[in-house]
C-alpha cells in the first residue's frame, strides 16, 4: 500500500492534542484502516465499535511512532492488534487453537448448499471467525503464515491450514458469482470483473 | 454446486484489496472519544467564538493592542506623548516616514458596522504598528542600563522561533486572521530587533 508521507507538523499537532490535526490523520488512514476493522469484524455494527477503539488506540500511541515505517504501515498494525484483542474479549476468536484442528472452515455445510454469496465480503461472513482472521490476513492484507502464527497463537501450519479451508469454502460460496458475472456484469455487481 | 478456480478467486480477491468503502464512523464520533479520553486537548472548530469571524478580529485587534502595551512595559519606553515631547531634534520623523497621530482618541470604543469595515481598520493598525516599530527602531536611541545587545540577540532568537512557529501555522490556515496579526505583528518586531542588534551602541528599543 503506498501513502503518502505523513506531515511531520501534523503529527506534532496531533500529538499534542490538535483537533485537526487529528481529524487529518484521521481522514487520510481510515479508509484502509477501517476497511481491515470490517472485514475481520464481518459484522458492520461491531467493527464500526471496535474502529473507535482502534482509532483511540492508534491516537494514545503516537508519541511512540518513531518514523521507522510508513505510518499507514504502523496503523494498520495496530488495527490489526486491536481488532483481534477486541474478537478475543467477546469469544469471537476463543479456543482459537482447537478450531484449527476442527473442520471449521467446513461447518454450516447443510446450510451453504442454499447460500450462495453475491460478493466476497458476504461470503466471508460464512466463514468461522478464525477462518476469517486468517484469510483476510494473508491474502488480503499481506500477512505470512509466521506473522499470523504471532497474532492469533497459532502455527505457521495451522495457519496454512486454515487458509486452504477457508479459500476452498469460498470458491464455493462464490462459485454463481463467477457464473453469474458474464450474464450481469453490466448490472453493478461491484466486485466481478470478466474472466 | 460448481466451483471457482483458484485464479478466479485469486481475482475477486484481487478486487477486494482494491475496494476502499468509507469510514466506518464520522469524526464527530471519533472527536467526542479523543475528547472525553483528553486526547484532543484544544478544538479550534469547536465552540462558539472560533466560529465567528469578528470574534477572531477583535482578539487580532487584542492582541495587537496587548503586546504593543506588554512591550512598552516590559522594555520601559516612555508613553507616544511622552516620547513625542522628549525627543531631541534630530530624532524628528524623517518626511518619507508616515505620522501617526499619537494623540488621535483610541479607538477601542468605536464600533464597527460590518465585517469589512473591520478588517479594514485591523489593517490599517497593523500597517501602524508595523511602521511605528521599524520608525522606534530607527529613531529612538535613548539608552539605559539594563539595555544591551546580548539582550536584543536573546530577543531576536526567540523572535525568530514565534516567526518559524506562525509561518507554518500560516501554511495550514492561510486566511487564519489571528494567526496572521501574530504573523505579521513578529515579523514587524523581527526587523526591527535586528536592526537593534545591528548597532553598534547600546540602544533602546520599541
Amino acid at each position: 500500500m503506498s501513502e503518502m508521507p505523513i506531515d511531520q507538523l501534523d503529527l506534532k499537532r496531533a500529538i499534542a492534542g490538535d483537533e485537526r490535526a487529528m481529524q487529518r490523520l484521521w481522514s487520510q488512514h481510515a479508509p484502509h484502516i477501517d476497511a481491515v476493522v470490517r472485514r475481520l469484524c464481518g459484522d458492520p455494527e461491531l467493527a464500526a465499535d471496535v474502529s473507535q477503539e482502534v482509532w483511540m488506540q492508534i491516537f494514545r500511541a503516537l508519541p511512540s511512532y518513531r518514523g521507522d515505517s510508513q505510518f499507514g504501515t504502523w496503523a494498520h498494525r495496530i488495527a490489526v492488534n486491536r481488532t483481534l484483542n477486541a474478537l478475543r474479549k467477546i469469544r469471537r476468536l476463543a479456543k482459537l487453537e482447537v478450531d484449527i484442528e476442527d473442520d471449521s472452515a467446513m461447518v454450516e455445510m447443510d446450510n451453504d448448499r442454499t447460500f450462495l454469496a453475491e460478493s466476497i465480503e458476504q461470503a466471508m461472513t460464512k466463514l468461522s471467525p478464525g477462518a476469517r482472521a486468517v484469510f483476510v490476513l494473508h491474502d488480503i492484507e499481506g500477512y505470512t503464515h509466521g506473522e499470523i502464527g504471532e497474532e492469533l497463537g497459532i502455527t505457521p501450519g495451522g495457519s496454512k491450514s486454515q487458509l486452504f479451508k477457508a479459500r476452498a469454502k469460498l470458491k464455493k460460496l462464490l462459485a454463481n458469482l463467477m457464473d453469474d458475472s458474464t450474464t450481469v456484469a453490466g448490472k453493478g455487481k461491484a466486485h466481478v470483473a470478466p474472466v | 454446486m460448481s466451483h471457482l478456480s483458484e485464479e478466479q478467486l485469486d481475482q475477486i480477491i484481487a478486487e477486494e484489496k482494491a475496494r476502499l468503502e468509507p469510514p466506518l464512523n464520522d469524526w464527530q464520533t471519533i472527536a467526542a472519544r479523543a475528547r472525553e479520553e483528553g486526547l484532543i486537548r484544544e478544538s479550534p472548530s469547536r465552540g462558539w467564538a472560533s466560529s465567528q469571524s469578528w470574534v477572531q478580529a477583535a482578539a487580532a485587534v487584542l492582541l495587537l493592542i496587548g503586546g504593543i502595551a506588554i512591550g512598552r512595559t516590559t522594555i520601559g519606553l516612555p508613553s507616544a506623548t511622552q516620547n513625542t515631547a522628549s525627543l531631541p531634534s534630530e530624532n524628528a520623523v524623517p518626511s518619507s516616514v508616515p505620522v501617526v497621530d499619537a494623540a488621535q482618541p483610541s479607538s477601542a470604543s468605536a464600533t464597527f458596522a460590518s465585517l469589512e469595515e473591520a478588517s479594514a481598520t485591523l489593517d490599517r493598525a497593523v500597517e501602524d504598528y508595523k511602521r511605528a516599530t521599524e520608525f522606534l527602531a530607527a529613531n529612538n536611541s535613548s539608552g539605559r542600563p539594563g539595555d544591551s545587545a546580548a539582550m536584543y540577540s536573546k530577543r531576536l532568537v526567540a523572535l525568530d522561533q514565534v516567526f518559524n512557529a506562525t509561518e507554518s501555522a500560516l501554511q495550514t490556515a492561510p486566511h487564519d486572521p489571528v494567526i496572521n496579526q501574530y504573523y505579521l505583528a513578529t515579523m514587524g518586531a523581527r526587523a526591527a530587533t535586528r536592526q537593534m542588534v545591528a548597532r553598534p551602541v547600546v540602544l533602546r528599543g520599541f
